[in-house]
């Protein structure tokens, strides 16, 4: 079996969640993890 | 506020998400980053096939004795706007000191007075908003007295003093010194990038991190999006910082595309947002006179005012509406309105004439949709597209 590519995203305000959502689309298969120093994640829209 | 929590990235997309953890540092040779584990206090490597840095911008801070008094607040993302309601919550400040002048500053003088707060707001230009064209921040002004607020201009800010609690209870500027029970610095925001720095990210020129048009960096497999960044401005013609929430998602999107195997540009921006302040709303594209200028257009403007919609038709308000453009071409640079009705969704046609490189021959020949409760049958854009050509029309 085949390691799945991995993704890591720095941030999670707003480019980070979009950039996550929209690589989750395009390849199902990337293991995405989204790293966020502060509480809350996905505000900046 | 919050569009997607952790666990619904997890439950609807199966991706991990991280909070209170910290990357403290890039290796893009190996390809690890180094995050800390805030609530653990625990530090690990991670490796990466692809990265991507979304670290954001924060708040810039006035450097003086006492700037780090307890209720010296800024205002840059939901922690801080729900710091500065608990402190609002739990003091009830009578007065607040706010420096800065632009839209963080203008809109949190709105949010302020419905506390009923007396608000004094300290800015070093003469006009709020002062990237704005002049007589759109004259406008905004008159709306900010109007409302209660205190303007003040041309003051050097020299230090807050503080009580034992550690507070700031005055601030203290070269003309004179004012009690204060809170106090919000927004005078803008600097990139994140000093990790990227160190890792051997390429900045521009703004100090933002360098980007091509795939949002991919100088660095084999990373991409970067949002408010670290830089965004090519399509009017200017030239990347520029513009640190806005809207960039940060289309910059985001076309970096995972990207990162996941897809081929995706974002081509830029031509410089759009808008505002409210009170009843106003304040909405500009483009390039304004200075900047045009800076760039080496042949500038010349046409400001007119006109009625949001027919003038008998109920809830018509009068607006102002300004247009830069190339003397030499006649081509749309710019453009900015204020008004209390009918602005913010209005500048959305000529963000369009821009990304069109349309001349104001062109915008004034447009086919408007009318009908009384929108609009007159010359829309305010078409009146001010007309006479902004008859001074070129020879």
């Amino acid at each position: 079996m085949t390691k799945r590519e991995k993704l890591l995203i720095i941030g999670g305000s707003a480019g980070g969640p979009s950039a996550a959502a929209r690589a989750k689309r395009v390849n199902p298969e990337l293991e995405v993890t989204m790293f966020e120093q502060g509480r809350f994640v996905s505000y900046g829209s | 506020m919050v569009v997607r929590t952790p666990q619904q990235f997890k439950e609807m997309q199966d991706i991990d998400v991280k909070t209170e953890h910290r990357v403290t540092k890039i290796d893009p040779k190996e390809k690890r980053i180094e995050v800390h584990n805030l609530s653990k206090s625990e530090t690990q490597w991670f490796s990466y096939d692809k990265l991507i840095v979304a670290t954001g911008a924060r708040s810039r801070c006035l450097n003086l004795p006492g700037s780090n008094a307890k209720n010296i607040f800024t205002l840059k993302d939901l922690q801080d706007g729900i710091r500065i309601r608990e402190y609002v919550d739990e003091n009830k400040p009578k007065q607040v000191a706010i420096l800065g002048g632009g839209f963080i500053a203008l809109e949190m003088c709105e949010a302020f007075r419905l506390r009923d707060i007396e608000t004094l707001v300290f800015c070093r230009r003469d006009l709020p908003a002062g990237n704005l064209e002049r007589e759109i921040s004259e406008r905004i002004l008159k709306e900010l007295q109007k409302n209660g607020i205190y303007f003040l201009t041309h003051h050097e800010p020299i230090a807050f003093k503080m009580n034992s609690n550690g507070e700031a209870i005055s601030f203290e500027t070269n003309k004179a010194e004012y009690p204060v029970d809170m106090v919000l610095m927004a005078i803008g925001v600097i990139p994140n990038v000093e990790m990227a720095k160190e890792a051997g990210f390429e900045l521009g020129r703004t100090g933002a991190i360098k980007t091509d048009f795939t949002q991919m960096t100088n660095l084999a497999d990373i991409y970067a999006a949002g408010d670290c960044c830089e965004v090519f401005n399509l009017v200017s013609q030239d990347w520029v910082y513009t640190p806005l929430g809207d960039i940060a998602n289309k910059q985001g999107r076309v970096a995972g595309e990207n990162a996941a195997g897809g081929k995706a540009t974002f081509s830029g921006v031509v410089g759009s947002a808008a505002f409210k302040v009170f009843e106003l709303e304040v909405a500009f594209t483009g390039l304004g006179t200075q900047t045009a200028r800076g760039y080496g257009f042949d500038v010349d403007s046409q400001i007119i005012e006109a009625e949001s919609k027919v003038g008998y038709m109920p809830g018509s308000k009068r607006m102002l509406v300004k247009l830069i453009f190339d003397r030499k071409n006649g081509r749309l640079l710019g453009a900015q309105m204020v008004g209390k009705e009918g602005v913010a969704r209005r500048i959305n046609a000529l963000a369009v004439a821009l990304h069109q490189r349309m001349t104001i021959d062109e915008v004034a020949r447009l086919d408007f949709a009318y009908a009384p409760p929108f609009s007159a049958p010359f829309d305010p854009i078409l009146i001010a597209a007309e006479q902004a050509a008859k001074k070129i029309r020879k």
